[in-house]
C-alpha cells in the first residue's frame, strides 16, 4: 500500500539530484529548430543508449539529427531477471532484432555484452549467465564486454566484475564500466583498481558516468572517461561544457544512456549546439561526440568505420541482386509532421 | 551416414578468398564439432564480405540439389554453411543439439547462414518449425534467407506454411519471382487468399504487384472476371500485360473473349515477347 506521496514515486535509474533542480538552458528545452542548423554537417556516435527501451520515433529522430552509430551496453531493464532463457533472449535481441530495427533507419547498431551488476548480486543465476556470455562476446558487432562494474558495490559484484574483466582480456575486447550513482568516487577507483590488477591496459577501458569529481583521476590513470548527459542526474549540459573546457577532448566523449526513465535519445546532437553556442571548437566537439567513442571502441576489431561514414549501407547483405529490396518490411521515413498515413 | 555437401564449397572459397583467408579455413579441425561451431561464429574475424559472383545465374551449385544456389552470398555467409556442413557426421542427436544451439544464440547474420543451410542439412522435419517460423520474422534478412533462392521451402514445407510464404513475400514487397518452385505449387487456397487480397488492396486505394497474377490462372472462374476487366483500366502498363496474359492463357472462353477486346498485347504474347518473368519487381 501506498500511504505517503512520496511512495508513489519512482527511482530514475540515474539519479543523483534529489532537488531535480536544472541547468539552463538545458538540452532538455531545446526543440529541433532551435538547435538543428547548428549541428549542421556533424555526425554523431552514441556510445551508450538502450535502443530496447525506445521507440521508434527515437530511431527516426536520431537519425534526423546525425546520429550514425550506436553502441547498445547490455543491462538491467527495470525489473530483475527470473532464468537464464530471459538473458539469453535479451542478448540474442541485442545482436538479432534491434540490429535490424536500427538498421531499418540507417543507424549502425553495434553493443556490449555483459552482466550488469544489479543482477550480479543473484548468484544462482550470475553463475548461469556466466556460461553463456562466451557464445556472444565473440559475435559479429559486439565491441566489447559490458556495462559491468559496481552499483551496491557487493562482493558478489566484485567477483563477477572480475570474472568478466578475465572474459574480456581472453577476447581481447574493451571494457566499458558503468560506475555506481551512490558512493560513485569510491566505486570509480575501486572499479579502476581492479581492472588494473588484472592487468588490464587502461587505453581498454571506457569509464562511463563520470563527474567532476571523478573524471581527473580517471583521465590520469588512462582510461577513457564517458559522461552521461541525463536529465536531473550526473551531468547537466553547461557542466559538461566546462568540463571540455578544463579537460580538453582527449579521451573524452558523451553519450545519453537514454533508456526507460526520463531520458533524451537525443542528448549528444543537442549538447553539441550548445558547445557550438559556447565557442568550443569544431573539432573538439567532433572529438567527444564521435571520433574518440570510435577510436576506444575500434579496438574490439569490429567497427568498420566505411559502415557508417557514407550514406549507403556497406554490408553486402543489405544488397541483394544490386538492390536494396532487402532491408526488410516497411519504409520507415514517412513524415510525421503529415496528416495523412497513407 | 548423411552426405555432407562441403566438397561443392571448396573450389568456390578458394577463388574467392585471400591465402590468409583459405589458410584460416583450412586450420579449422573439421573432425571437431565445438571448433567447428566456434569458427562459425568467429568468421567475420578472419573473412571479408566478398561478394560471391559467378557467370551462371541460376546454375546448380549441386547436382542433386536443384534450386540451391550461393550466386550474390558473401563469402562469410558461404564459409559458414561450409563449416556445417561437416557437422553432418554426427549423430542425429548430436547434430540436432549442435545446430539447436547456434540456432537459440545466433546473431543476425548467422541466421541468415543457418537457415540458408538447411537444404543441405539432413533430416529437413526437424528444421521445418524454425523454417516456418523464420517466415513470421520481421528481419528481413532472415526472412529472405528462407524464403528467396532457397529451395528448403518448396521441398519441405506444407500447404498452408507455402501459401503463407508466399503471401508474405507479397505483403513484404519483396519479389515473388526468387521464390523457389513457385509456379510449381500453386494452389487453389493460395489463389483465394489472393483474390482477398486483390479486393483488400484495390478497396485500399493500393495496388497489387501485376506478376502476382500469374498464381491465379488456373483458379478464375466467371466470377473474377470483373477484376481482370478492372485490371485492363489500370493506368499501369504492367497491370494491362498482366491482364492480357491472364486472358490468353486462361482456359475461359469468357476471359479469350475478353482478351480479345483489349488486343495491345496479344500479338507479341503470342510472339513470346511477353511472359510472366518480364513482370517481375525485381526493380
Amino acid at each position: 500500500m501506498c500511504e505517503k506521496k512520496s511512495d508513489l514515486t519512482t527511482n530514475p535509474s540515474h539519479f543523483e539530484n534529489q532537488n531535480k533542480t536544472k541547468d539552463t538552458p538545458t538540452h532538455m528545452d531545446l526543440q529541433w529548430n532551435d538547435y538543428k542548423d547548428k549541428i549542421k554537417g556533424f555526425k554523431f556516435f552514441d556510445p551508450h543508449i538502450h535502443m530496447v527501451s525506445r521507440t521508434t520515433d527515437d530511431y527516426q529522430n536520431m537519425a534526423q539529427a546525425g546520429i550514425v552509430a550506436v553502441i547498445e551496453p547490455a543491462f538491467w531493464v527495470g525489473q530483475p531477471r527470473t532464468g537464464l532463457s530471459s538473458f539469453k533472449d535479451y542478448y540474442s535481441s541485442l545482436v538479432g532484432w534491434e540490429r535490424f530495427r536500427s538498421s531499418q533507419f540507417g543507424i549502425k547498431h553495434y553493443c556490449t555484452i555483459g552482466l550488469n551488476s544489479r543482477e550480479a548480486n543473484n548468484e544462482r543465476l550470475a553463475e548461469e549467465v556466466m556460461e553463456i556470455l562466451p557464445l556472444y562476446i565473440y559475435k559479429e558487432g559486439v565491441v566489447g564486454v559490458g556495462e559491468i562494474g559496481f552499483d551496491d558495490q557487493t562482493e558478489l559484484e566484485e567477483k563477477y566484475y572480475r570474472l568478466q574483466l578475465e572474459l574480456a582480456k581472453e577476447a581481447k575486447l574493451p571494457v566499458q564500466i558503468h560506475t555506481p550513482h551512490r558512493d560513485k568516487k569510491r566505486g570509480t577507483e575501486r572499479s579502476m583498481s581492479i581492472a588494473i590488477e588484472h592487468g588490464l591496459d587502461p587505453s581498454w577501458v571506457i569509464v562511463d558516468h563520470n563527474n567532476e569529481e571523478t573524471v581527473k583521476s580517471v583521465l590520469d590513470q588512462g582510461f577513457y572517461a564517458a559522461f552521461t548527459i541525463y536529465p536531473f542526474t550526473k551531468m547537466g549540459n553547461k557542466r559538461m561544457v566546462s568540463i571540455v573546457e578544463q579537460y580538453g577532448a582527449e579521451r573524452i566523449m558523451i553519450n545519453s544512456s537514454a533508456d526507460w526513465g526520463i531520458s533524451d535519445p537525443l542528448a549528444i546532437p543537442k549538447t553539441a549546439a550548445l558547445m557550438v553556442n559556447r565557442g568550443i571548437p569544431h573539432d573538439v566537439i567532433r572529438k567527444v561526440t564521435y571520433e574518440n567513442a570510435i577510436e576506444a571502441f575500434a579496438k574490439s576489431g569490429q567497427i568498420q568505420v566505411s559502415d557508417f561514414e557514407s550514406s549507403t549501407p556497406s554490408d553486402p547483405n543489405e544488397k541483394f541482386h544490386g538492390n536494396s529490396v532487402l532491408r526488410g518490411g516497411q519504409l520507415p521515413k514517412w513524415n510525421q509532421n503529415s496528416l495523412y498515413i497513407d | 551416414m548423411p552426405t555432407s555437401y562441403s566438397s561443392y564449397f571448396y573450389p568456390l572459397l578458394k577463388k574467392h578468398t585471400t591465402e590468409s583467408e583459405i589458410k584460416w579455413l583450412d586450420s579449422i579441425p573439421k573432425d571437431n564439432p565445438n571448433a567447428l561451431m566456434t569458427a562459425f561464429v568467429k568468421a567475420p574475424r578472419f573473412l571479408s564480405k566478398t561478394i560471391i559472383q559467378e557467370d551462371v545465374e541460376d546454375q546448380n551449385l549441386i547436382p542433386n540439389l536443384p534450386g540451391f544456389q550461393v550466386n550474390h552470398w558473401n563469402l562469410v555467409r558461404l564459409s559458414r554453411v561450409w563449416f556445417l556442413g561437416f557437422l553432418v557426421t554426427l549423430s542425429k542427436d548430436e547434430l540436432i543439439e549442435k545446430i539447436e544451439t547456434l540456432f537459440d544464440t545466433a546473431e543476425l547474420n548467422e541466421l541468415v547462414a543457418l537457415f540458408s543451410s538447411l537444404p543441405i542439412l539432413p533430416y529437413p522435419q526437424v528444421w521445418l518449425p524454425r523454417a516456418t517460423d523464420a517466415v513470421r520474422s520481421n528481419m528481413g534478412f532472415v526472412f529472405d534467407a528462407i524464403a528467396l533462392h532457397n529451395p528448403f521451402p518448396y521441398q519441405e514445407f506444407p500447404e498452408l506454411a507455402w501459401n503463407q510464404l508466399v503471401l508474405k513475400t507479397i505483403f513484404n514487397e519483396k519479389p515473388i519471382q526468387m521464390i523457389y518452385g513457385l509456379s510449381e505449387r500453386k494452389n487453389q487456397n493460395l489463389s483465394i487468399s489472393l483474390i482477398s487480397f486483390v479486393k483488400e488492396r484495390w478497396s485500399a486505394g493500393r495496388e497489387v504487384p501485376a506478376n502476382v497474377w500469374q498464381l491465379l490462372v488456373p483458379y478464375l472462374s466467371e466470377g473474377e472476371l470483373y477484376l481482370v476487366e478492372t485490371l485492363f483500366k489500370s493506368r499501369r502498363e504492367e497491370d494491362v500485360l498482366a491482364a492480357s496474359l491472364i486472358c490468353s492463357q486462361s482456359e475461359l472462353n469468357s476471359y479469350q473473349l475478353l482478351g480479345t477486346k483489349h488486343p495491345k498485347f496479344l500479338e507479341e504474347i503470342k510472339n513470346g515477347k511477353w511472359d510472366w518473368s518480364k513482370l517481375g519487381n525485381n526493380h
